[in-house]
């Protein structure tokens, strides 16, 4: 055992025994998070340790402290960044923390770090009440997407997650206690700019702290009113989906002839504050939808047929219409979004009233079905500077011989927030053994486009990027001094 | 048992998003109620989950980690009960219940495993031919006197061990039912064990032995159908066997149908009606053998084409398990109203009892038939209903170690209580 056997056992008296372990089978287990490919960066942890309260989170950061053992910690596993990058780390795993609470009356709801979005969705849908299920799936931690930045396709009317955080209960690093917003002041998530500090910035940085800066413990998080039918599931296996109510809720596949069409009818959706959901939809990813359930084989057969048929220019948007307290607005939304589309000279379509992704599930992952590992550069920028990256993006693609991934330069997806304030860019790129080196070269392309030409990432700490957004990695570098001394939470 | 090559492919396919520890998120209905696996539910720690089983799988493989304590503890807490492989494969068509199926073999073949508990079972199936070490020569015992099977048949009743010799019960009430359905049916004089616990931890080579006699004695039967009332007798004649003999399930000498798929065809054809009343709430409990590992098997030799192509592969994604007829039959039951748990289908949460762990682990058993009973007391249910001896097992313990006042019924009795 590498971890002092003074401190393992104050660990095991602060959880009990059952809650801790350095069995080197836990600990390997616990090496790897999700979203990134094995290497020898990711540390099997020392020992593996599993709190149920905020006061055991202190006692065991405060034991890191007086030992000066290095830790991280982490929840659901289906994270970006939360592995041990130091041999002998405590890994904090903070799943026993999944107490809900809701407010129905103030429209909150406080949850721990291991509260999975489809959990608290489920407790809220009987309700009446909704919150959002980011991208990456329902199986991930409310808590932390909300921390960071929570995007979400609900987020075009809901805005991204991180505008709904409120209170938070956060414990330093050094083990000391900080309650933001209106917690400080009262024992009450309801605000999250005040009364009392507001720190959440430093939490969600550019790409959330990645446990840098000690662990939240609990946060509130603003719940919205929804619909009072029931959403019921149909389906089974890949074929599961929601029913939506069809008078509350219609879907429209628009295909436009030009991307500037699109792209401004998109803008004029926003400004006339209809929809639920506003999108772009690659054609490939159309295709993984249409052929889940045939797998990887089913998928490519599928592809190579439909993939050259794209054509130059075109641009498919999706809208979930949404009668946000009434049948009537839905048929208001209806008829102005259909006056939008004939403006700009697209075709629209109506699509089965179901949603297979919205408001549970979210199977972002599914698209490492089609073989290989995804691999994507995301930014979060204006609808415009979204576009502008996407067609920079594929220009660096285009460089490639032989392609990186045989899209036709459509896996870049558009995905607009807050009524198309602001939008995040996607593209996807597939890994696989044969293409791994020519990956990553263009990710660094990518990275250097956005240091030259003025794009952006999510990934400010890259060595191109970093040093002409304002000097990011040492700024962050600073504050991380600031509140860890000791460089213990998440060194490395 | 998994190639070494295709063993590690499918773990190296894993990305640990953890999709495997939920049902079908669309499908959640609580918070309460929205964990798949029952180790990771009970035990927390990543390593008692598919997720965790699969990177454990690939750093055994590769030498840096060993059986440890730990590791023997999760995988044999493990109840196989699939959910995690159904999951997987809504996004990820990875074969994880096969690899963890895998890592019990090579436990198993490093002298590691099984438990003691186990290795029982096959001490007593080759002393006597069935997993309790009891007599062979009363397995027909249960027999009604009034109930006279023919000496040749096209449909063959294979009762399975629990049946036999522990819920005798339940397999007189399929025969009376048989009968009533005017079936012509037979039982095998010789009938080993199923071998299906031996399979679910990793003891290939007992298992085999009782599926090579089974299936020669099906074979010199002359029976075209094989109906069983026993969930795991189902799933490993009709997976199983095939998969040992590295055949698929239609390439075997026989069919299998459960009784309830039998009863249901009956009912659909017209030829069979429940004609008594039984005014009772009920919901059912889909045991995994019988929904979402009760899909076809379909023999495969691993061959890839880039980036991920499995040429020639089909696929066994939990939808095609025998999810109606039971419903169906409930259904068609004057009086008898049908009430679903948040967890079914493949959604189903598992009894508890299956891979091993009744046998090893009772307490965890129960715990996890527990979480089942409280669901179903949820839905306001007078009895929980399921098609499976060991279900009905584990579930009434369960029902009664908590003071539930929920009954619980095989799905036959209930069959029979509804035909005059």
């Amino acid at each position: 055992m590498s971890i002092p056997r003074e401190a393992y056992q104050t660990l095991q008296s602060i959880v009990g025994p059952e809650w801790v372990s350095d069995d080197p089978a836990i600990c390997e287990a616990d090496r790897y998070c999700s979203l990134s490919s094995p290497s020898d960066e990711q540390r099997r942890p020392g020992c593996s340790i599993e709190p149920a309260s905020t006061e055991e989170v202190q006692a065991i950061v405060k034991v890191a402290n007086r030992y000066k053992i290095p830790y991280v910690c982490t929840s659901t596993f289906y994270s970006a960044g939360t592995y041990a990058r130091k041999d002998d780390s405590i890994l904090i795993d903070l799943k026993r923390m999944n107490n809900i609470e809701i407010d129905e009356k103030n429209l909150y709801a406080i949850v721990g770090p291991g509260v999975a979005f489809s959990a608290l969705q489920a407790d809220l849908l009987k309700r009446g009440l909704i919150t959002f299920v980011p991208g990456c799936g329902g199986n991930s931690s409310v808590l932390a997407n909300t921390v960071n930045m929570g995007d979400a396709p609900i987020g075009w009317r809901y805005g991204l997650g991180y505008q709904r955080l409120l209170g938070v209960e956060w414990v330093l690093p050094d083990g000391e206690m900080l309650k933001m917003g209106s917690l400080s002041m009262s024992n009450d998530y309801f605000w999250g700019e005040g009364p009392g500090p507001d720190l959440r910035g430093l939490l969600r940085g550019c790409a959330g702290h990645q446990s840098k800066l000690g662990v939240v413990t609990k946060i509130g998080v603003k719940i919205f009113p929804f619909v009072s039918e029931e959403l019921e599931p149909q389906g089974l296996a890949f074929h599961s989906h929601m029913v939506l109510p069809p008078n509350r809720f219609k879907w429209y596949n628009i295909r436009f002839y030009s991307r500037e069409d699109a792209i401004n009818a998109m803008f004029e959706i926003g400004r006339s504050e209809i929809g639920l959901v506003v999108m772009t939809v690659p054609p490939m990813f159309r295709s993984m939808a249409r052929t889940r359930g045939v797998g990887c084989g089913g998928f490519w057969e599928a592809w190579k047929e439909n993939g050259p048929k794209v054509k130059p220019n075109q641009e498919d948007l999706r809208v979930l219409l949404y009668g946000i307290g009434s049948d009537k607005r839905l048929e208001y939304e209806e008829k102005v979004l259909l006056d939008i589309v004939k403006d700009y000279g697209g075709s629209p379509r109506e699509a089965p009233c179901r949603d297979e992704t919205n408001f549970m599930a979210a199977d972002a992952i599914c698209a490492n079905v089609v073989g290989g590992r995804f691999s994507s550069e995301v930014s979060y920028e204006s609808i415009n500077q979204a576009v502008r990256y996407s067609r920079v993006v594929n220009e660096i693609t285009d460089k490639y011989k032989p392609r990186i991934l045989e899209d036709y330069g459509t896996t870049n997806w558009v995905c607009p927030y807050e009524l198309g304030y602001i939008a995040k860019m996607e593209c996807l790129r597939m890994s696989s053994v044969e293409n791994r080196d020519a990956l990553d070269k263009w990710h660094e392309d990518v990275h250097e486009f956005c240091a030259t030409g003025g794009g952006s990432t999510i990934f400010p700490e890259d060595e191109i990027f970093g040093p002409v957004w304002g000097n990011y990695p040492e700024k962050e570098a600073k504050i991380k001094k600031a509140f860890d001394p000791n460089n213990i939470s998440a060194p490395g | 048992m998994l190639k070494v090559d295709e063993y590690k492919h499918q773990a190296e396919t894993c990305v640990r998003c953890s999709y495997c520890k939920f049902p079908d998120l669309n499908y959640i209905k609580s918070s309460r109620f929205s964990r798949q696996c029952p180790i990771d539910t009970r035990y927390r720690f990543n390593l008692y989950s598919a997720h965790g089983l699969l990177h454990s799988a690939l750093a055994e493989l590769s030498g840096k980690l060993e059986f440890t304590p730990k590791l023997m503890d999760a995988l044999w807490h493990c109840t196989l009960c699939g959910g995690c492989d159904t999951k997987c494969k809504r996004n990820l068509d990875v074969e994880v219940l096969q690899v963890i199926e895998t890592l019990r073999c090579r436990c198993v073949e490093q002298g590691k495993g099984p438990l003691p508990e186990h290795k029982m079972l096959a001490d007593n199936v080759k002393s006597s031919h069935n997993i309790y070490g009891a007599d062979p020569k009363e397995r027909l015992n249960w027999m009604p006197p009034d109930v006279k099977p023919a000496r040749k048949a096209d449909i063959l009743y294979f009762v399975g061990d629990p049946m036999s010799y522990r819920r005798p019960e339940l397999a007189q009430a399929t025969v009376r039912l048989l009968s009533k359905a005017g079936a012509k049916f037979m039982v095998l004089e010789d009938e080993w064990s199923s071998g299906h616990e031996l399979f679910a931890t990793g003891q290939l080579a007992p298992a085999k032995e009782m599926a090579d006699h089974n299936i020669k004695a099906i074979k010199e039967s002359g029976a075209k159908t094989v109906i069983t009332s026993d969930a795991e007798c189902y799933k490993t004649l009709k997976v199983d066997y095939p998969k040992i003999m590295e055949k698929s399930t239609e390439d075997m000498p026989y069919t299998v149908l459960h009784i309830t798929e039998y009863i249901d065809q009956l009912m659909q054809d017209g030829k069979f009606k429940f004609n008594r009343r039984v005014p009772m709430k009920v919901t059912y409990h889909d045991p995994c053998n019988l929904g979402r590992l009760a899909e076809p098997w379909y023999h495969w030799e691993p061959k890839y084409e880039p980036p991920n192509i499995a040429v020639g592969k089909t696929w066994r994604r939990g939808e095609k398990g025998v999810y109606e007829p039971p419903r169906n039959i409930l259904k068609a039951i004057r009086g008898l109203e049908l009430t679903e748990m948040e967890r079914h289908h493949d959604n189903a949460w598992c009894c508890g009892y299956g891979g091993g762990v009744g046998t090893a682990f009772p307490d965890f058993a129960l715990w996890t038939a527990g979480e089942r009973i409280e669901e179903a007391m949820t839905t306001g249910a007078e009895a929980i209903v399921s098609s499976c001896p060991n279900c009905k097992d584990i579930l009434g313990r369960a029902a009664d170690a908590n003071n539930a006042g929920i009954k619980v019924y095989d799905i036959t009795e209930v069959m029979l209580r509804a035909i005059r």
